[in-house]
């Protein structure tokens, strides 16, 4: 009989990613609703030292497969070892991530459990003792309720980086570690032979909660600066308009807009950019909107929630003043 | 030997024969890879085709577009006239007596030989011409890979042309002195050049100059066997090439392409992925290529460094169709002869080996390649095949690429914005839709830019300004409009641009629409020339044509002066797709006081600002200079206070132009509706104060 919700992690370098935790914080929902365990599945080279940790979300008990040969995400190795795991525990509701990897492994893992599967989930609940999943559909202009037929466990959903709630963990909580005993599979169809990394180990534009982005208002590179800071405090990171990248003042990977970054962070504060359509069509899906620009025609205010029509060279220094303060007393 | 006498007329017949099969097998073989091809019809309108010959070949129309093609021009002429006259040496091959005065009567024969004269005295002079151009002046188009073997066969070919018009010459000078005083004999003395000539030998005794005709003659005779020979080998293959290339080219708006079978149940394969999946006309192309340059002379792409030369593609594909045609001919299975000869020719990759990706995806559809071709090669098409196949059949493109056809799935406009809003643009002005009001004589279709775009968004007031004001009745779809699909056409993806073509000819076709126009040189393209592949024959005018013929009427009056200096930029899709030169500037001369200039690159010569094809989805990375901040610098030269344009892209292209350089507050982008406009407001607006 199937039972629990098990969720699997995605741990990289040492570390778990931050949508590992919004899963394990959405199963600790699911399971309390169900009123069944929660439990985890977490592979990775050095996992097994850190998987205790996942307690802290709410998870019961990991089950851990710590090799070498796990160090980074292969198809081959990753999807076989976790279906076998899945297979002995037999969870009702299994949870994935909708990252880059995360999409590629939850199409595997479901075909390979016969399980059915809705993918890149922003809600998730309980009803009448199954899953249901909301996703977006139309580039986020409709949204599809999807349900599981009776019977047919488990009840997969992978979920979109960034939307679900994260706990605030509870390090004093630990979750009960156990080797899962499954056979390694050779692996040798694919490698990985090395990882090109963006400059300055950066917070993925497309993950992050918070863009604080600049444009050509900006008026040279070193007052990035500022928007380094700012975007530092409120735990954020740095983007920029493609007229910014053209300029030589950042990289490329930091481009949003139309032939950059499409991002969906909660917080996008647009400084110096004026709104051109190609930077609106990577941003304007973005939870709130603030743009600072000194022209009141500027067209990012009418994607802007909040407009500050002000010399950015003005605003934000005292900006960046009132935030810290703010963060200092809260 | 003398010529025409036993046994030298044998020997001559035989040689002639040899020299003429072992043409006619070369011809063959290059026929048959020719059929290797796909079938495509080009055998309509053939009164028409046979004036395209009359004009572009013996008149050599494009060729003496530039300076340089007059060399050309009296080559090629000298070239036939050479012909006819060796037609006559031939004759004199099988029979001594043999001469055309005998047939034409002296008086025609005297100016056939004058013209003869005339004509290789000028091809003396313009292999000279050629020479210096190709040795001293250098031109960047006559640049090669190997360059050695281009100059080496260059240089073959100026030497045996220079020596077939010395020998004929010296020929002839003997027969002018052989036939003074002698009955039967014949030399019209008009041909001056060849009595001039004649000086040279004029001690010689009789038999002196016998044996010296004799040596002219063989000599002739033989280097012109021998080109017959050497031509199928060298790129003045375009002998045989160019003229059938001349006849079967494209009659048709060059922005059309061709649409593709997706019924096909039978195809393997979308797109071109080998040489042989070109139709034979594609094939045929590349046999009328002289590698002239003058397509990569006017390529945006190769003029600022990218991965790209037309020339050279077209060059690597023909050296590669030689290649693999010989061994497909060969009658080998291609899989068996692949790994037989695993270096070999039918081992390389169409999309990879002999074309590279980035080159394909370079190109910006931008036409110059085609305009400036003196033997009209279809370049375009062959890029899009070979995208059509990366697309259709490898999903293979750039994630930008990737980005923009989802929403044009999703939302029906490049930016993926909701496909409800895109009527939202006319909030506030006097428009009817077709939905509230279908009674109308025009259906202004707005396109992606028109609705979405904010910048756009003033052009397209703009516009409804000026047709409310001259009074046109007429509607916009509103939210039902869809995006035209061009664009995801010339990236590739047939199937995404067929269907969105279908559902918009739907939607326009239930209101019974006749007359559409646009404000977009890419939606008129598509929905003028390409849409009547879906059933739809509506009456297409962009906005520069519709405006200028209501000045032209008088419906329309520009009643304000602007005292500025324009220069004005012709889009592609306007200009060299449909031959729109006049209109936008006649629109701009009806202005008062506006001044204007012409960059060294415009009209049919315009130069790209880089947004078509699909690039403006595109990042633009490669090469040493974006095609915006180049054409953006040709505009700044003339110091203007206004660029005018006619197309939302450049609109966008030229503006992120302007901010590149720092001269975004000096000088401003207008569409000419636009500029139209405000000269019309401004007169409203006072006659209400």
């Amino acid at each position: 009989m199937a039972q629990g919700v098990c969720v699997i992690t995605e741990f990289r370098e040492g570390t778990f990613r931050r949508v590992s935790f919004e899963i394990a914080s959405e199963g600790r929902k699911l399971a309390d609703e169900l009123g069944e365990p929660l439990l985890a599945v977490a592979l990775g080279e050095g996992v097994e030292e850190v998987a205790s940790d996942l307690g802290g979300y709410g998870v019961e008990k990991v089950y851990v497969v710590d090799d070498a040969s796990l160090k980074d995400y292969r198809a081959e190795t990753c999807v076989p070892v976790v279906a076998e795991i899945l297979q002995n525990i037999s969870p009702k509701v299994v949870l994935t991530t909708a990252s880059v990897d995360g999409k590629d492994f939850s199409a595997r893992l479901a075909a390979r459990l016969g399980a059915g599967l809705a993918t890149d989930c922003t809600e998730l609940k309980i009803e009448g003792g199954g899953l249901k999943a909301k996703r977006p559909m139309y580039a986020g202009k409709a949204f599809a309720w999807c349900e599981w037929s009776d019977g047919t466990w488990p009840q997969m959903a992978s979920c979109r980086p960034n939307v679900m709630d994260c706990l605030a963990p509870d390090t004093s909580k630990k979750a009960e570690v156990e080797k899962a005993e499954v056979a390694l599979p050779a692996g040798n169809l694919t490698q990985v032979v090395s990882i090109e990394k963006d400059a300055g180990g950066k917070l993925d534009l497309t993950e992050a909660e918070v863009i604080v982005s600049g444009g050509r208002g900006m008026k040279g590179p070193e007052n990035f600066a500022m928007l380094e800071e700012l975007a530092g405090i409120l735990g954020g990171t740095v983007g920029a308009s493609r007229s910014a990248v053209d300029s030589g003042w950042r990289p490329h990977a930091d481009q949003v807009g139309q032939t950059g970054k499409v991002v969906t962070p909660n917080l996008y504060v647009a400084c110096g950019i004026s709104g051109a359509i190609q930077h609106l069509a990577g941003m304007s899906s973005s939870k709130y909107i603030v743009a600072v620009n000194k022209d009141p025609e500027a067209p990012i205010f009418s994607k802007a929630d909040y407009g500050i029509v002000e010399d950015l060279f003005q605003f934000l220094p005292v900006f960046i003043e009132e935030v810290k303060t703010l963060k200092s007393t809260c | 030997m003398q010529p025409g006498y036993f046994p030298a007329n044998i020997l001559f017949i035989l040689i002639f024969v040899a020299a003429n099969g072992f043409f006619v097998f070369t011809a063959y073989k290059l026929y048959r890879i020719l059929r290797l091809g796909k079938p495509e019809d080009r055998f309509d309108r053939t009164s028409e085709r046979i004036k395209s010959v009359v004009t572009f070949v013996l008149g050599q129309r494009r060729v003496i577009r530039e300076p340089a093609g007059w060399g050309h021009f009296f080559i090629f002429w000298g070239f036939v006239i050479i012909s006819i006259g060796s037609l006559e040496t031939f004759g004199v091959g099988i029979y001594h007596g043999f001469a055309y005065w005998k047939f034409l009567g002296k008086g025609l024969s005297s100016l056939l030989y004058l013209l003869q004269d005339l004509f290789c005295a000028a091809v003396v002079v313009a292999l000279c011409v050629a020479l210096y151009r190709r040795f001293v002046v250098k031109p960047e188009r006559l640049r090669y890979e190997d360059q050695k073997a281009a100059n080496q066969d260059a240089c073959i070919i100026i030497g045996l042309i220079f020596l077939l018009v010395v020998l004929l010459f010296g020929a002839r000078a003997a027969e002018y002195l052989l036939a003074q005083g002698e009955a039967g004999r014949y030399f019209p003395r008009l041909a001056f050049v060849s009595v001039a000539f004649s000086s040279l030998f004029a001690g010689l005794t009789k038999e002196g100059l016998q044996a010296w005709y004799s040596f002219c003659w063989w000599g002739h005779t033989v280097v012109i066997l021998g080109f017959l020979i050497y031509i199928p080998f060298s790129k003045h293959l375009h002998l045989l090439g160019a003229i059938p290339n001349v006849f079967f080219r494209r009659l048709s708006s060059v922005g059309e392409l061709s649409k593709m079978d997706l019924e096909d149940e039978t195809a393997e394969t979308y797109g071109v992925s080998k040489i042989e999946e070109f139709s034979w006309k594609q094939l045929l192309d590349l046999y009328a290529c002289t590698e002239c340059g003058r397509c990569s002379d006017n390529c945006p792409a190769t003029l600022t460094g990218k991965p790209l030369s037309p020339k050279l593609t077209i060059h690597h594909l023909k050296e590669h169709l030689q290649a693999k045609g010989k061994m497909l001919l060969a009658q080998q299975g291609e899989a068996e002869a692949a790994t037989a000869n695993p270096e070999g020719e039918l081992a390389k990759v169409l999309i990879g080996d002999i074309c590279q990706h980035d080159e394909l995806w370079s190109c910006t559809t931008c036409g110059n390649c085609i305009e400036n071709c003196p033997v009209f090669i279809e370049h375009i098409d062959k890029y899009v095949d070979m995208r059509r196949y990366l697309v259709l059949m490898e999903s293979n493109f750039s994630p930008e690429v990737q980005n923009v056809m989802r929403n044009w799935e999703t939302n029906s406009n490049p930016w993926g914005l909701g496909f409800a809003t895109r009527g939202d643009w006319a909030q506030g002005l006097s428009v009817k839709t077709l939905a509230e009001d279908s009674q109308v004589e025009y259906l202004y279709y707005v396109g992606c830019a028109g609705s979405f775009d904010e910048r756009a968004k003033k052009i397209s007031s703009a516009l409804v300004t000026l047709l409310n004001e001259a009074g046109v009745s007429f509607g916009i779809l509103g939210a039902e409009e869809k995006c035209c699909g061009e664009t995801a056409r010339r990236l590739g993806n047939e199937y995404l641009f067929q269907s969105m073509a279908t559902e918009l000819v739907e939607i326009i076709n239930s209101y019974g629409v006749k007359k559409i126009i646009t404000a977009c040189p890419h939606g008129y393209n598509c929905l003028k020339n390409e849409y009547p592949q879906f059933g739809a024959h509506w009456e297409v005018y962009h906005h520069s044509e519709f405006l200028a013929t209501l000045l032209e009427e008088g419906q329309l009056q520009a009643q304000q002066g602007m005292d500025k200096n324009l220069v004005f930029h012709d889009s592609c899709y306007l200009g060299r797709y449909n031959d729109l030169y006049e209109e936008p500037r006649t629109v701009l001369n009806s202005i008062l006081g506006l001044k204007f200039s012409e960059m060294d690159r415009s009209r049919n010569k315009a130069f790209c600002c880089g947004a078509g094809g699909g690039r403006m989805w595109m990042e633009e990375t490669l090469g040493d200079q974006k095609i915006n901040d180049a054409r953006t610098g040709q505009a700044l030269k003339l110091e203007p206070d206004i660029i005018g344009v006619c197309c939302p892209f450049c609109t966008t292209m030229f503006e992120d132009g302007l901010k590149t350089c720092d001269m975004d507050e000096k000088v401003k982008v207008y569409d000419i509706a636009e500029i139209l406009a405000q000269t019309v407001k401004s007169e409203k607006e006072q006659g209400g104060q």
